[in-house]
């Protein structure tokens, strides 16, 4: 018996000491640490190495981390008295294992020699799926039952830990793999997420930039919104069909359509008028047809027609909208019946502004007096053919000279002051009579009326001037003025014939009653029984006759005697009572009742007695023959002496005649005007030199009722001046220069 | 000469004298008378045609120089009407040109003043005997 309890002790401790081996094969999980599969291994072999004091151990495992490869372990026992160098051994074990590990296992070489080595191959997973671990012992028992236990736990454990590890590889490598998918993926969400941000972005400013372009579509709409509605032109779009899409406030206005009311219709039944449809449609098609584009882009006139019917003729511009796709046309419209008017009006109107222009001009060259126009120095802009004939000069020559330059230099003053009166408006125009030098050196005598022709907006003022040639006019005057003066000359130088003539005139009348009362009175005696009354009283006629004819010798005498004139200062009612006096018989002669009005204290005149006496004698004949045929009322003759303005007597002589009439008014003063047959006409003309010379005036005005007021004139003159003396004397030398 | 004188009251020849000088019409009627004439006398020839004499005047001594209508005017007046009287001119003018138009109208007569009595009376006979 002791010797079996102590078997069973020994089989407790060996129980014991198994149960502990197994705890702490059970307790090897918490050693591998890191899921290594090597580890595990190691820990594993080492366990069972030092557990079952093994020789070696060895394993063949799958690393999952490292798929495909099949580490090996070996671990020997320092006691274990192979030789074989390790890898020798691994490699006995791998050819041993896989030949199946049934035969047993290759004898090793030990220190002893060859020995058997008893291994024990236990896998590592159900079917050795996770590898294999070769326990080797010397001992020949090897593997005992509990040996075999532990080496199966062992072989558990190892394969749990494998499997844990390729289970935590797995997981590891799943959860890298899925990190790292997950980082990729994390990655590509962020990297997309960006892409995302950055398409978002981009997107954005494509939204802004659309947005921008919207709105910009939309201003740009509304802007040619405000075109279409604003235009005053119709503007009529039409698409492919030639159906209308846009009709603007014009064209409504000017067809008398409502928009609404044509979109969409044919262009050519709304504005075209029926004549002009198919042409339209024709052309029409043939653009789309061949694209002949002719009619774009050109200004036509055609007509077309309104909502009410009437046909107004248009002004067209058509253009094509350039867009993909169909064509589209755009028409521009102007109603022009008031532009076609207004052009004929003015086709008119310029055509009578032409006639008018070229009548002008005919009158211009045609005039029959010189025109020539002057800008305000004077320089000749434009002259006619009169004128320039006038002056010798063509209008290229007359165009370097001013009218100053021409004209004669006694009037080249006068001129250009009446030329600046003109300039500064003082006055509108003015006429002047001067002389021109012609080109060949010739003057001509000129009447001139000049005017300022105000300026327009497109010419400025200048000088007109009409031309008159009055050479002959002038040369005749101042013949005429030669011939007065010499007249005048000549009727004081024949003053003898005149004596002659009114003596003859004057003496005729009482010698014929003379001799005819002679005759009548000798006649008288001779009767039987003589006629003795009758004789006396003709005798008595022609005695008064005698005395007549005496005094008017007496009286012509003294009127037209040769002496020396002297001016004195003389009482000029003296003088006419004198010729009163004289001329007294003659005027109740003729039937002629002399009535005189002479101012009181006349203040005395300057002159020659005689001459003076002879102009009052020939007022008062005058005034007896004016009234020599008046017989239906009284032949009144009144003589007035009286003071006039500035120091003058007058003296008038006023009838009861017949009066001149207005138009001799001016030519009874003249030399050899007269309206009495026979008569010389001598009288009034040289009565004006009389009184002009006294440095008087004389003239004649008709009265209110019949007859007229012949009246004369002169200065008083104090006792004594010299300058009327001076000048009276002169003229009386003059009138007596025979 | 022989004067038609005729105190018996037989007609006389009447001539009239238009003469606007006074003295002429003062004198020659009186002369006129003496040559046995009836004798009326006229200041102008319009107071002339409008007396009653015209018809009744043998004889017209007319004044060539008169205002109004002149002694020639009056001498075509006359012939104008149908009225022509033998008519002897009278003036004062010694124009020849005078005498000869005168003349040449149809003047029986023209005597420059002054003129004598007998050249009056022959003018005065030549001019009836014309008629």
């Amino acid at each position: 018996m002791d010797h079996q309890v102590k078997d069973s002790a020994d089989e407790i401790k060996r129980l014991q000491r198994c149960i502990n081996d197994l705890l702490s094969l059970l307790a090897l999980p918490a050693f591998w640490t890191g899921n290594e599969p090597s580890q595990i291994v190691h820990i594993v072999l080492d366990a069972l190495l030092g557990m079952l004091n093994l020789d070696f151990v060895y394993a063949r495992f799958e690393d999952a981390a490292d798929a495909g490869s099949s580490p090996e372990i070996l671990r020997v026992a320092a006691s274990c008295r192979l030789k074989a160098p390790p890898p020798e051994i691994c490699r006995a074990l791998r050819n041993w294992i896989n030949d199946g590990g049934q035969k047993s296992f290759p004898p090793f070489r030990d220190s002893r020699g060859d020995e058997d080595i008893s291994v024990f191959p236990v896998p590592l997973g159900i079917h050795g799926e996770m590898g294999m671990i070769v326990a080797g012992s010397e001992r020949a028992d090897f593997p005992g039952q509990t040996e075999s236990l532990l080496l199966g736990v062992a072989a558990n454990q190892a394969t749990v830990g494998l499997h844990e590890a390729r289970l935590l590889t797995a997981q590891k490598q799943i959860a890298t793999e899925l990190d790292r998918r997950v980082a990729e993926r994390t990655a590509q969400l962020a990297a997309t997420n960006e892409e995302l941000k950055r398409g978002i972005a981009e997107r954005k400013l494509v939204e802004e930039k659309l947005r921008h372009q919207e709105r910009e579509v939309k201003r740009s709409e509304v802007h040619k919104g405000a075109i279409l509605d604003s235009s005053p032109d119709c503007i009529v779009a039409i698409d492919h069909e030639g159906r209308i899409t846009e009709f603007n406030p014009a064209a409504e206005h000017t067809f008398g359509h409502d928009r609404s009311d044509v979109l969409g219709k044919p262009l050519a039944d709304v504005i075209i008028p029926p004549s002009l449809r198919e042409k339209h449609r024709t052309g029409f098609a043939r653009y789309l047809a061949t694209g002949d584009a002719s009619v774009l882009g050109r200004r036509l006139e055609m007509t077309a027609l309104c909502a009410d019917g009437r046909e107004i003729p248009i002004e067209l511009t058509i253009t094509r909208i350039p867009l993909d796709g169909p064509s589209a046309f755009t028409g521009h419209l102007r109603d022009i019946t008031e532009r076609k008017r207004s052009d004929d009006a003015l086709r008119v109107a310029h055509a009578q502004v032409v006639r008018s222009e070229e009548r002008w001009r005919s009158v211009f060259e045609n005039s029959a007096v010189g025109v020539a126009l002057t800008d305000l120095d004077g320089r000749f802009i434009v002259t006619n053919p009169v004128y320039q004939k006038m002056l010798g000069y063509s209008e290229d020559e007359l165009q370097q000279l001013t009218s100053l330059e021409i004209t004669h230099e006694e009037e080249v003053e006068r001129n250009r002051a009446l030329i600046s009166e003109l300039l500064e408006g003082k006055r509108q125009q003015f006429q002047i009579e001067k002389q021109y030098r012609r080109k060949d050196g010739g003057l001509v005598w000129v009447r001139n009326n000049v005017s300022i022709v105000p300026g327009t907006e497109r010419v400025p003022r200048f000088l007109m001037a009409l031309s008159e040639d009055i050479t002959q006019r002038k040369l005749s005057e101042e013949a005429l003025a030669r011939a007065r003066s010499e007249l005048t000359k000549v009727a004081q130088i024949t003053s003898l014939g005149v004596l002659t003539a009114s003596i003859a005139h004057e003496v005729n009348q009482p010698l014929s009653g003379i001799v005819t009362n002679a005759s009548t009175c000798l006649r008288m005696l001779s009767a039987n029984p003589p006629n003795v009354d009758g004789a006396r009283e003709t005798a008595r006629r022609t005695i008064r006759d005698g005395n007549r004819a005496s005094d008017v010798i007496t009286r012509l005498r003294a009127l037209y005697s040769k002496k020396e004139p002297s001016p004195e200062s003389m009482d000029l009612n003296q003088a006419t009572r004198e010729v009163m006096a004289l001329s007294l018989s003659e005027l109740q002669r003729g039937g002629v009742m002399l009535r005189y009005e002479l101012e009181d204290d006349l203040p005395p005149v300057l002159g020659d007695r005689i001459q003076l006496q002879q102009v009052i004698l020939n007022l008062l004949r005058n005034a007896a023959d004016a009234m020599s045929t008046i017989d239906d009322r009284s032949r009144e003759l009144l003589i007035r002496t009286e003071r006039d303005e500035g120091n003058q007597i007058r003296l008038s002589v006023k009838d009861s005649g017949v009066g001149f009439t207005p138009q001799s008014a001016d030519k009874i003063f003249e030399a050899f005007y007269t309206t009495k047959t026979g008569g010389m006409g001598i009288g009034l003309s040289v009565s004006r030199s009389i009184i002009e010379a006294h440095q008087g005036r004389i003239w004649a005005v008709p009265n209110d009722g019949p007859g007229c007021t012949f009246s004369f004139a002169i200065p008083s003159r104090p006792q004594g001046s010299a300058d009327a003396e001076t000048k009276v004397n002169r003229a009386d030398s003059s009138a007596d220069a025979a | 000469m022989e004067s038609p004188k005729s105190r018996s009251g037989k007609a006389r020849l009447l001539l009239s004298v238009v003469d606007d000088d006074e003295s002429v019409r003062e004198s020659l009627p009186d002369l006129l008378k003496e040559f046995g004439f009836a004798a009326r006398a006229f200041s102008s020839a319009e107071e002339f045609l409008s007396s009653d004499c015209v018809d009744k005047t043998s004889c017209l001594i007319l004044d060539i120089a008169m205002p109004g209508m002149s002694g020639p005017e009056l001498h075509q007046d006359l012939k104008r009407r149908g009225q022509e009287i033998p008519t002897i001119f009278i003036t004062g003018q010694r124009d020849e040109t005078v005498r000869a138009r005168a003349l040449k109208q149809g003047a029986a007569g023209f005597l420059l003043k002054p003129f004598s009595d007998t050249a009056l009376l022959a003018a005065i006979n030549t001019a009836l005997q014309a008629t």
